[in-house]
């Protein structure tokens, strides 16, 4: 009863919140309501008991891809304006997406009444005594290290994306250089003089 | 788990290699063209090697998300080679603007075609499919500066992004009612009774996998970035990716989805005649050359389709066969539109500037005559030979229609082909002055073994080339 | 169905935190609506002080190399993702486990490398 509560709750502010990322008229509310979708994302994958998931929504998405969206957010200079004049012109294009998407759901409606979903195959059954990052744990870096490397690989060369396609060589940064600090001796800063009574001095 | 190791080399080789390749860029400088390039050649080199000393393996690693085998050890072999050409002919393209990132995303790309060429898992499947398109967004838009070059890959990007989904959404209906993304064990599931689930798991990875071929209705994206990318990056994506996900949809509908043949083969077969008949009409009119190249391998691939639909060994032979016949024409007839450079030095690529070619640069006219024969399948060169395949497996598997229409669609796209060889041989010539000299002696060297190979000497390979794409594709049946 | 009461101490906290912070935010509200007088007009809501609206948006174009951070964060906090499963299942998973999480953070050292001495961390 109460997981079934949770469960519209949850799946009720998802949808909510994430047709507001789209009528939102500025951009930055609508990553706020995206941050929102993400949450509850999370509270219904810890319904489905995957807790180690939900997490991982709420440690990557809300913590780091939220970040990022609203940088990019702020690093685009949207002019309202124009965005809804662009409106009209793409409607056609985003009509046909729409149209696709929607298919697509009920597509999956048809396939609901399909019939059951077979998970006696499966990789992992469950086992309820372990926690369920354990189980992934045991998972993952055993029958599936070629893909958790490739993974790794794949993350690599997001991050060699990101530098070549944004990462321009700029003047002016001041690096500390510790070797020709620790040569530094106090010859080279200091001079010792010994002015004369009433000569002046030379600097 | 160690003994897996020794079955995996191609792999290991290609991470370290691209690896050691983006160290040396990094602490060298981007300067030193030669070094890194050295590394990545030398490290696709090494990593065939590899797939050749593990010929006649036949088996599955890492608890069966790889496989080891003749089919995917042929598909490496050509998408590693196809790689290595396109790093060769980089640096001089993009001159004093060559980054080590470039090398180093090719072998990384590489390494996902060749995940994804043997993969036997769902899972597989997709990070392979990932590491490959991960990289080649970043290849598609590497001149960054260049508008045209940034807008081919934000197209590539989101199109593709949208691909992928649409193949997850397909993977994860699969999943649900198979209960396991093993090759064999939804193979198993198709047996029985199909389900309305099954179907559309089955339509939605074939409409991701039909995006990554560049199949029609997935080809839009296809003429823009081939025409906004750097030359040299179009030249990839024309050879190798192609190469990887047509050996990929090969074996998920041969191994995976091998039972449930009459599901899957009236989309391959809407699929190849939409790509051929598509592929054919919308070449004529254009005005670049890339993009000409572009509709071309729509097209073609509409043919490998063919292979693909009749769901037989002999087919599977065919779309093999295509496939090296293809990448070779391919390499070739971009190497040539690398070769067209005005006075100044840019690149040329619009089609009316070949006018009169054949009596500036008589030898290089010849050698896009013979690619563009070749693509259209005219009998004396070798593109006619796996056209010919693919419609005699179509033919023994009763789908004697579907032959025939892509016979007929053939001759359109014949016309374009012919189009530009007359231009080239029996108009003026243009305006615009195309000198000779400058290329690099690897490039002529390149295409002109690519077009000697499919005039004539290719036919003196068929015996070889059957043993070798039969023996590959009994691997699936 | 999952076992909920081990989430009640966050459900308690979450009405609590929830019932607290609107409470500071309308009480106020509520009591100088109910205790003051309430009669908004043009004038009084307008800006003073400064003595004029403001001309533009407020929000000012952000440098793209916040974007690079963001990137490079994501790439290592999913890195850090990785280790949580790992670190639990150590002891099941052996030698070959504990292996092959230093040839991941191995890829991703090199690649952290390569981001540092292309000075993609700089900021002058």
């Amino acid at each position: 009863m109460i997981q079934l509560i949770a469960f519209y709750l949850f799946a009720t502010i998802v949808i909510a919140s994430a047709a507001m990322v789209i009528f939102a008229r500025n951009p930055v509310h609508s990553v706020m309501w995206l941050i929102l979708a993400f949450f509850n994302a999370a509270g219904l994958m810890l319904l489905a008991g995957a807790e180690f998931i939900a997490m991982l929504l709420v440690i990557v998405y809300v913590g780091a891809v939220a970040v990022l969206f609203l940088f990019v957010v702020m690093m685009l200079d949207i002019d309202f304006a124009e965005l809804r004049a662009g409106f009209v012109r793409y409607l056609p294009l985003g009509a046909l997406v729409a149209i696709i998407l929607a298919a697509e759901l009920v597509f999956a409606v048809g396939a609901w009444s399909a019939g059951g979903v077979d998970l006696a195959a499966r990789a992992a059954p469950v086992v309820t005594d372990k926690s369920n990052i354990q189980q992934i744990g045991e998972l993952l870096y055993t029958k599936y290290i070629f893909l958790f490397e490739a993974a790794g690989i794949v993350l690599l060369v997001a991050m060699i994306g990101a530098i070549v396609l944004t990462h321009r060589q700029r003047g002016g940064v001041r690096t500390q250089n510790i070797s020709a600090q620790n040569r530094r001796r106090p010859e080279d800063a200091t001079r010792l003089v010994d002015p004369g009574v009433g000569q002046g001095m030379e600097l | 788990m160690t003994a897996d190791l020794a079955l995996i080399w191609p792999e290991l080789i290609l991470t370290i290699g691209g690896l050691i390749t983006l160290m040396l860029g990094t602490f060298l400088g981007d300067r030193q063209v030669g070094i890194y390039q050295l590394s990545a050649l030398l490290t696709l080199a090494a990593a065939a090697a590899a797939v050749v000393a593990l010929f006649g393996v036949e088996t599955t690693v890492f608890s069966g998300t790889l496989s080891v085998d003749g089919f995917g050890g042929f598909a490496k072999l050509l998408i590693y080679a196809a790689s290595f050409v396109c790093i060769l002919i980089a640096p001089r393209f993009f001159s004093g603007g060559m980054r080590a990132e470039y090398p180093t995303l090719i072998v990384f790309a590489a390494l996902g075609m060749g995940i994804m060429a043997s993969a036997r898992d769902l899972m597989t499947l997709y990070v392979g499919l990932e590491l490959n398109s991960l990289a080649a967004y970043v290849l598609a838009s590497f001149m960054r500066t260049d508008e045209r070059s940034s807008e081919a890959g934000l197209k590539y990007f989101v199109l593709g992004a949208l691909a992928s989904g649409m193949l997850l959404y397909g993977i994860s209906l699969l999943y649900g009612f198979t209960g396991t993304t093993d090759f064999a064990g939804i193979a198993a599931a198709m047996g029985g009774q199909l389900n309305i689930g099954l179907i559309f798991g089955i339509v939605f990875v074939l409409a991701g996998l039909g995006f990554k071929v560049s199949a029609v209705p997935f080809h839009m994206w296809t003429p823009d970035v081939y025409e906004g990318a750097p030359t040299p990056v179009t030249t990839f994506f024309a050879s190798a990716p192609k190469v990887a996900a047509m050996a990929l949809m090969t074996r998920v509908v041969i191994d995976a989805m091998g039972p449930a043949l009459g599901a899957w083969q009236q989309i391959i077969i809407f699929l190849a005649l939409a790509s051929i008949i598509l592929g054919a009409v919308g070449a004529i009119g254009q005005k670049n050359i890339k993009r000409l190249l572009a509709y071309s391998s729509i097209n073609n691939v509409g043919f490998m389709l063919i292979g693909l639909a009749a769901g037989t060994q002999q087919g599977v032979e065919g779309v093999l066969t295509y496939l090296l016949v293809y990448v070779v024409t391919t390499l070739g007839a971009f190497l040539v539109v690398l070769q067209l450079r005005d006075a100044d030095g840019n690149q040329i690529e619009s089609i009316p500037a070949l006018a009169g070619l054949s009596q500036r640069r008589p030898g290089l006219a010849a050698a896009m005559a013979v690619f563009m024969f070749s693509l259209a399948g005219i009998p004396p060169l070798f593109g006619f030979w796996p056209k010919y395949l693919v419609f005699e497996a179509a033919v023994n598997a009763n789908l004697v229609p579907l032959a025939v229409a892509g016979i007929v669609a053939s001759v359109i796209g014949a016309f374009y082909y012919i189009a530009i060889i007359k231009m080239m041989y029996f108009d003026d010539k243009s305006d615009t002055e195309i000198p000779a000299g400058g290329g690099a002696i690897v490039e002529d060297a390149v295409i002109t073994a690519s077009a000697l190979w499919l005039s004539v000497i290719g036919y003196l390979f068929i015996p070889v080339l059957a043993v070798v794409s039969a023996s590959a594709a009994a691997v699936l049946f | 169905m999952v076992d909920l009461t081990q989430y009640l101490p966050i459900l308690i906290f979450l009405v609590i935190a929830v019932g607290l912070s609107s409470a500071f935010v309308f009480l106020p509200m509520g009591v100088a609506r109910l205790t003051g007088a309430h009669k908004p007009e043009p004038a009084k809501l307008t800006e003073y002080e400064c003595g004029f609206p403001a001309f533009e948006d407020a929000r000012s174009q952000f440098d793209v190399r916040f974007y690079l951070v963001a990137i490079l964060f994501i790439i290592f906090d999913l890195e850090a993702a990785f280790l949580f499963p790992w670190a639990v299942s150590l002891e099941e998973i052996g030698w070959a486990g504990w292996a092959t999480m230093m040839i991941f953070l191995a890829e991703l050292t090199l690649g952290l490398v390569y981001a540092w001495k292309k000075g993609a961390l700089d900021w002058e």
